[in-house]
């Protein structure tokens, strides 16, 4: 298989003015500007295959819009080498633009007091796309999306879920190879949550589109991303599996037992750290190396009906993540 | 419509006395200048590109750079369709002044003359939307500025030297030769000029000149601020 998106030591600073509060700080800014260097990415490297679909992960400010913002050719890198579809993003050439899509949940391109239909019919204009092609792929992603019957509403009546469908239809009417999403369930409710999502999986089987999806939705992750990337401060922390990244970061295993008689229940804590008692069911969390060891204590000492080992669940890792409690 | 009223009572009242001469002008002249100003003006200064600062500093700008398209040709037939309505209202609020005002009004007939105004129209847009976006890239560099360099360029540079208050040439040699070597007379005082048949011959070549080379320093520097600009661009606002 072909690599859709290739990312070589990829750099990017920012300089931001630094002013203190205030009218003193304002007219010290005026007369000498405080000049920071922010570095939004330090050396980040990967590649993704056509048609896979890879999460971005990491708590705010970690550089994954920065990345998505420099593969769409937004932004210029400060150094390092990025290539898109074999396309330098940098250089906006219309074959590539008429090839990716970028998709903001915070940012919009509909036109505020128009129906959506008219974005679409400019869309269409701007990346050409032909009639029958249009209306097919129109018919086509107004169905799935649920949404058919408001495009001829003004954008301004619609809901937020229903907005940000629309905003998908228009980032997708020319059939992007490449699609970035940027918290494309942001603000959402569940069950519109959920629609984007089966759409979004849809869509990447469908058509083998290349995904990069950044998300706080813990959900987005587990239901789409097989791959994921965790960034934080600038830097690529883990790149691979989902599962693997739990194995890897999960330093305790869970053991879940049924208890059989009270006794010694207080002694318990011996075990391992206890994360719910509610008898006779009982969780605890040992470290990793421990746990055969405290699954046998645990059968010896207590009276146990029902015993299990189980990962940490996914969330907590991803949890972690967001807390940026991986970087230690 | 009150900038008309104001420039038009003002010259009114300077020549109050028909046969009165200020600055080699007299009362029919500056009054048919003042009414020629309506349509230059309503041609060469109303454009939309000013909001070009705005797309910069919010951010959404990347709404269009993402795609497929060129972001000054949006510009300009945004500018055109904009020069067009303003057009069509200059027209009226030219017919309603003139059935009030009744002011001596002066048709050109000479082609060539005409053609010379068509000429000099064309480079007076393009040198106001040069210079609309070289204005609008500073929020590139400096967001919370845009307004104040429009407010800068726009309303004293442009209100002041362009001509659209008083005409180049009441001004002293010596300042007004400086004035005319600058782009802004060639946005509206010249093309009046040209219009109303008073420059002529070798000033009108010079001037058409003059304004080309303009027009080509500030084509180049645009071209040269937005790359510039696109490179240190944050698409803020996430």
């Amino acid at each position: 298989m072909d690599k859709a998106i290739i990312v070589d030591h990829l750099v990017k600073n920012f300089e931001v003015n630094v002013k203190e509060p205030g009218l003193t700080g304002a007219i010290r800014s005026l007369i000498k500007p405080l000049k920071k260097a922010v570095h939004a990415l330090r050396g980040v490297s990967f590649s993704i295959q056509t048609g896979e679909l890879v999460g971005f992960i990491g708590p705010n400010g970690a550089g994954k819009t920065t990345t998505l913002k420099t593969l769409s050719g937004l932004l210029f890198p400060t150094s390092g080498f990025v290539e898109v579809l074999e396309h330098d993003p940098w250089e906006r050439k219309p074959e590539f633009l008429k090839q990716i899509s970028l998709v903001m949940g915070q940012k919009n391109q509909l036109w505020w007091d128009l129906p959506a239909i008219e974005t679409f019919e400019l869309n269409k204009a701007i990346y050409e796309i032909p009639t029958r092609e249009y209306e097919e792929n129109l018919n086509e992603l107004t169905t799935l999306l649920e949404i058919k019957k408001h495009i001829n509403t003004p954008v301004r009546k619609l809901s937020l879920g229903q907005r940000m469908r629309m905003e998908l239809i228009a980032s997708l009417l020319h059939k992007p190879k490449v699609l970035f999403l940027d918290e494309p369930t942001i603000g959402l409710d569940v069950v519109a949550q959920q629609k984007v999502r089966d759409f979004i999986y849809e869509y990447n089987k469908k058509y083998q589109a290349t995904i990069i999806l950044t998300s706080h939705n813990m959900d987005d992750l587990i239901n789409l991303a097989r791959r994921v990337i965790v960034i934080d401060e600038g830097k690529i922390l883990f790149d691979g599996a989902l599962e693997e990244l739990v194995s890897r970061y999960a330093k305790e295993k869970i053991i879940k037992a049924t208890l059989s008689s009270e006794d010694n229940i207080k002694d318990l804590d011996k075990i391992g750290k206890i994360k719910k008692l509610a008898f006779p069911e009982v969780v605890i969390s040992v470290p990793r190396s421990a746990t055969a060891v405290a699954a046998a204590e645990l059968l010896q000492n207590f009276a146990v009906d029902d015993l299990t080992i189980e990962e940490v669940p996914i969330e907590d890792v991803i949890r972690k993540v967001f807390r940026g409690e991986l970087r230690k | 419509m009150i900038q008309i009223f104001v420039a038009f009572f003002l010259w009114d009242k300077i020549f109050e006395n028909p046969g009165r001469i200020v600055f080699g002008y007299d009362r029919s002249k500056i009054l048919t200048y003042v009414f020629a100003i309506i349509i230059v003006r309503a041609l060469v200064l109303s454009a939309r590109a000013a909001d070009v600062a705005g797309d910069v500093a919010q951010g959404e700008l990347s709404n269009y750079l993402i795609k497929p398209m060129n972001y000054f040709k949006y510009w300009f037939t945004r500018d055109m369709s904009s020069k067009i309505l303003n057009i069509s209202f200059a027209f009226f609020e030219f017919i309603i002044l003139y059935l009030i005002l009744r002011p001596p009004l002066f048709f050109q007939q000479n082609i060539l003359i005409i053609l010379a105004f068509l000429v000099s129209i064309v480079i007076a847009i393009m040198i106001y939307f040069y210079m609309l976006f070289i204005v609008s890239s500073v929020p590139f560099w400096a967001p919370e500025l845009g307004w104040g360099s429009h407010f800068l360029v726009t309303i004293i540079l442009i209100e002041f030297l362009s001509g659209a208050l008083f005409p180049i040439d009441i001004l002293p040699a010596g300042i007004g030769q400086v004035v005319m070597s600058l782009p802004f007379p060639y946005l509206i005082y010249f093309p009046v000029q040209v219009y109303l048949g008073n420059i002529t011959g070798a000033l009108l070549v010079k001037g058409l000149l003059i304004s080309s080379i303009w027009l080509v320093i500030l084509g180049i520097s645009m071209k040269y601020v937005w790359s510039k600009g696109l490179k240190v661009y944050e698409g803020v606002g996430r």
